[in-house]
């Protein structure tokens, strides 16, 4: 509770950073903008060549199957691996000044957000151009599970920016398993397509819920069921509370390790 | 906490690890156990003492004698091993200027970041840029990117907006050398002008006639104890003293082994 009106003190420290953030990004280079809507299509033009040419998975527009999957993956993978950086990349600031150090990771975290809702505008496009109609209830669905996925990746980015403090070779690892961690998510194919004494397993993966409840608004056109959202609401605060318990560990002695 | 007290020190001990050979990766915390061997040193052995809030307060002492670490403990950058320490109202330090500038954006910019940093509000914000601006006497470059700007000039601006924060306690390490002879008058004005509203004030400075000329009261610590704990002239007096024998002996130390050593070669 003290934390939380604490953060809301340092709101506009939160904003600030989060426009620097992208100010930086789009501002550095002319294409910045442009890059940041290509990378989602180029990794879509991969996946779409391996698995509907060669890899023939047989389902139908698979392009959009993938699309709206891969799009919010990508902000929650690059929390993950990104999330390495968050105070390492701050040390002049951790080290020097008193701020509530969720600061960061929260501000990290909003600012992958605001990019994945930029990339959201090609989805809509995709979408619009393959004809799929979407139930209007569907779409209401759409920023409830974008909010989840937020609070899920946040949990993430604070265990990962505590923990490289300790271990700087979180990148390392953190690189193997976030591609481990995609194939173990439903992301290139379906759930149907896992064989069934594995299902369960899969929906212990916090993603699983999350990317099934996308497709199911934007590539079904239909709202997700209750069942998978509680799923996703569930872990999604689980990791949250088990990244802030860790980070408030583990933030004591950043002024030291550092 | 009591009414009248801004900050609290409560038996505070500090240790830090000194590690001859630290292993930061996963790979050796698991491959080479003996990295992980540490000493302990003990920076502040059990330090207690109120500061009442609008008082003024300079901390002194030899080198190593924990008084960056009390600061830093107060700041809230780091936390005590044992003990406990409160503070009541907003904190700014002047021990690091300029955390967190971005050198592509405009000074305009790096304020409101800055100030963001201390905890300020965009409409507090806004309220005080102008007399932050103004302070830094940086008027016509200030929509300039920081990277263009002098160090002298980069400080200034770093320094105006630390002090127009408007804290309620100020905590400063070894300042007042920022910018030209006449900025640093301005900054001892402006300093002695926050002390006079009522802001609590924690100094730490070698320079002990800038200590008298702000502090009433001085605490001089040693060896991570407190020492003496009274009005500055005479806590400094007695420190004043103290070093001055301490230096003798040295002195004398120094020529006894000079001696010893000319009676060697006889």
């Amino acid at each position: 509770m003290k934390l939380i009106r604490e953060l809301w003190n340092y709101r506009e420290m939160i904003v600030s950073l989060v426009q620097r953030d992208l100010k930086s990004r789009y501002k550095g280079s002319v294409l910045g903008f442009l890059w940041m809507l290509l990378n989602p299509l180029l990794q879509l033009c991969v996946y779409t060549i391996v698995f509907s040419t060669i890899l023939r998975t047989g389902i139908e527009k698979f392009y959009l199957f993938l699309f709206v999957a891969l799009v919010p993956w990508i902000f929650f993978s690059t929390c993950l691996s990104g999330g390495t950086t968050v105070i390492l990349g701050q040390q002049d600031m951790v080290k020097k000044i008193y701020f509530p150090r969720e600061v960061l990771p929260i501000a990290y975290t909003t600012s992958q957000f605001v990019n994945m809702l930029l990339s959201f505008i090609v989805i809509f496009v995709v979408v619009f151009f393959s004809g799929i109609t979407i139930e209007l209830t569907a779409l209401l669905y759409l920023p409830v599970i974008m909010l989840i996925e937020y609070v899920l990746s946040l949990g993430i980015t604070l265990l990962v920016s505590g923990l490289t403090v300790y271990l700087r070779d979180m990148q390392q690892i953190l690189s193997i398993l976030s591609m481990a961690w995609m194939y173990m998510t439903p992301v290139v194919y379906s759930v149907e397509m896992i064989p069934k004494e594995y299902v369960r397993f899969f929906y212990l993966n916090p993603m699983t819920p999350v990317i099934i409840a996308y497709r199911d608004i934007l590539y079904y056109g239909r709202a997700p069921k209750m069942g998978t959202l509680a799923n996703a609401v569930i872990l999604g605060i689980a990791i949250l509370i088990i990244g802030e318990i860790t980070f408030s560990r583990l933030q004591r002695g950043f002024a030291e390790e550092l | 906490m009591r009414q009248d007290n801004a900050i609290e020190v409560r038996n505070v001990e500090k240790k830090f690890k000194i590690y001859p050979d630290k292993g930061k990766l996963l790979k050796e915390k698991v491959l080479f156990r003996s990295r992980n061997r540490y000493e302990e040193r003990r920076v502040l052995k059990g330090i207690s003492f109120d500061v009442k809030r609008g008082e003024t307060v300079g901390l002194i002492g030899q080198n190593g004698c924990g008084k960056s670490t009390t600061l830093k403990l107060l700041t809230r950058i780091m936390y005590p091993d044992s003990g406990s320490i409160e503070a009541r109202g907003r904190i700014s330090s002047l021990l690091e200027l300029g955390a967190g500038f971005h050198p592509d954006m405009t000074g305009r910019e790096n304020i409101y970041i800055n100030a963001s940093i201390f905890g300020l509000g965009r409409k507090e914000i806004d309220r005080r840029l102008h007399e932050m601006i103004r302070f830094s006497e940086l008027e016509e470059h200030i929509d300039n990117p920081v990277r263009t700007y002098s160090s002298g000039m980069y400080m200034r601006l770093a320094f105006s907006v630390a002090i127009n924060v408007d804290a309620d306690i100020l905590l400063i390490d070894e300042i007042l050398a920022v910018g030209d002879v006449n900025f640093q008058a301005k900054c001892f004005q402006k300093l002695m002008e926050i002390k006079k509203q009522g802001t609590t004030i924690v100094i730490v400075s070698h320079s002990l006639a800038q200590i008298e000329q702000i502090c009433e009261r001085s605490i001089w610590l040693q060896d991570g104890l407190i020492r003496m704990d009274g009005p500055a002239k005479q806590v400094d007096e007695e420190y004043l003293r103290y070093m001055d024998i301490l230096r003798q002996e040295r002195e004398k130390a120094e020529k006894g082994m000079l001696q010893t050593e000319v009676g060697e070669r006889q």
